[in-house]
């Protein structure tokens, strides 16, 4: 059997895995961004009880490793506490990958936020808008447009992070090129699965690119 | 009745005391310019009325019912914030660098507030943005993003949209110092018309023309402090305070 014939051959396992690689980044990141924007709205609060907790978060898991809170969300958890025993392999990977990815991009819309110039606050209250219907009509709709870029790189690195999984099992891209590599000896799958990883790269860098020229008319 | 009276205002910014016991009244339809050398706590006075800088000391009143009223910082009297988000609503700011905002257009820039504040339809919002854009001249900019209008444009939007909320009084902080010298005049119009109209305002200005022409009263501010208060009239030919007989000399 030549190379072509053999790669075509692990095309499916290869693809399915993809899947599960996209399922994942995808579900994880679009959680991560609904718990990052009160985290980045917290960090941001000058109530004590909004901004401490928020910056103790993001200082946690900036600060470990991401394959260790995952050894601790599918490993750990269930013997501390029995209660949040969490079966599924994946479920496991989507929370840790969630929380983890919540304080990078929390951290993304804060810088933003603040990067906004205060002026627009300043203008927002004098017209009698409230500092929530400030935030929402004036100041994170222009900090949309400078989250972009950043979120993207996020993203990528996410959906490349998301290969640590393979070593708790969970059937991503890594995980079933490492099977093909050692059940049928042959190293030469490494290959297709980097390109597939650079596809879908390549694929979700347009989609943001054509995201922040959608958002760049007003200038 | 005054639009409005402060008692005393002052603000500190740790030792550092930017307002001494600042006095003063607005009344209906009086034009009052604010003027003075940097830093003499012009833009403190202003941001202070309209609730953007929290003084530390002194009383605030609008229409003669108490805004603000602080003791070395603490609140001496508490304010019900809901009546004082009401009772500064009848104040109009124009900022220096007008701050429009850059994701709307001059249009969307007026109807903003009126929409979401005033709960008013957005046909409404829409008729009255036109109508105000017509006032200030820019009815061909309507659909305009801020990016594309010159200094002067935008900040004849801001004050389209200050005026979209009705404000009893409109105060204006250096409206033309960021405009390059040939765009000053077609603001300084658009705000002689709203001087001539009635309109009560609070100008703190560097354009002696136009506290000479526009305004009913000067107040000249020096070192945190309310040096003079004059009619025009009197204020330039024959300022009393030395600090200002020295400040008109240095710039006339």
């Amino acid at each position: 059997m030549n190379a072509i014939e053999q790669i075509i051959n692990w095309m499916p396992a290869l693809v399915r895995a993809s899947g599960w690689t996209l399922a994942l980044t995808v579900t994880s990141v679009f959680a991560a961004l609904a718990i990052s924007i009160f985290l980045a709205l917290g960090k941001i609060s000058h109530k004590p009880y909004l901004k401490y907790p928020s910056s103790a978060y993001v200082f946690f898991f900036r600060g470990t490793p991401l394959l260790m809170q995952l050894f601790f969300i599918y490993y750990a958890l269930p013997n501390l506490v029995p209660a949040f025993t969490i079966k599924s392999r994946f479920m496991a990977a989507f929370i840790a990958f969630s929380l983890n990815v919540a304080a990078y991009l929390a951290e993304i819309i804060r810088a933003a936020i603040e990067s906004i110039d205060k002026g627009q606050m300043e203008a927002s209250r004098t017209l009698g808008l409230s500092y929530v219907q400030a935030m929402r009509l004036v100041i994170i709709p222009q900090a949309y447009r400078r989250m972009i870029p950043p979120i993207c790189n996020e993203f990528i690195m996410v959906l490349k992070d998301t290969s640590l999984v393979s070593i708790i099992a969970v059937t991503d891209l890594t995980f079933q090129t490492k099977m093909i590599a050692s059940n049928k000896a042959s190293q030469l799958v490494y290959i297709p699965s980097m390109i597939i990883y650079l596809i879908m790269t390549g694929f979700f860098t347009i989609i943001f690119n054509k995201l922040e020229k959608k958002f760049a008319i007003y200038d | 009745m005054s639009l409005i009276r402060t008692v005393e205002i002052s603000k500190t910014f740790g030792a550092n005391e930017v307002m001494r016991k600042v006095s003063m009244t607005a009344e209906q339809g009086e034009v009052i310019a604010v003027i003075g050398p940097s830093g003499a706590g012009k833009s403190t006075l202003l941001r202070a009325l309209c609730g953007l800088e929290t003084i530390t000391d002194g009383e605030i009143y609008i229409d003669d019912e108490l805004l603000e009223k602080r003791s070395e910082g603490r609140e001496v009297e508490k304010i019900n914030s809901e009546r004082r988000k009401e009772m500064l609503l009848r104040l109009g700011m124009v900022f220096q660098r007008f701050n429009l905002f850059p994701h709307k257009t001059a249009r969307e820039n007026i109807m903003l507030a009126p929409i979401n504040v005033k709960k008013m339809s957005t046909k409404e919002a829409e008729a009255k943005a036109n109508a105000l854009l017509d006032r200030v001249g820019l009815s061909d900019k309507a659909d305009e993003y801020p990016s594309r209008l010159s200094g002067g444009q935008q900040q004849r939007v801001a004050i389209a949209r200050a005026l979209a909320m009705e404000p009893e009084v409109m105060l204006f902080d250096e409206p033309t110092s960021a405009l390059d010298p040939e765009l000053v005049g077609e603001v300084l119009t658009v705000m002689s018309d709203l001087a001539k109209s009635g309109t009560s305002m609070i100008v703190v200005t560097h354009e002696m023309g136009f506290a000479r022409e526009a305004a009913n009263k000067v107040i000249f501010m020096c070192d945190g402090e309310l040096a003079e208060e004059a009619p025009p009239s009197e204020f330039f030919s024959n300022p009393k305070n030395p600090r200002a007989r020295q400040f008109l000399r240095s710039i006339l």
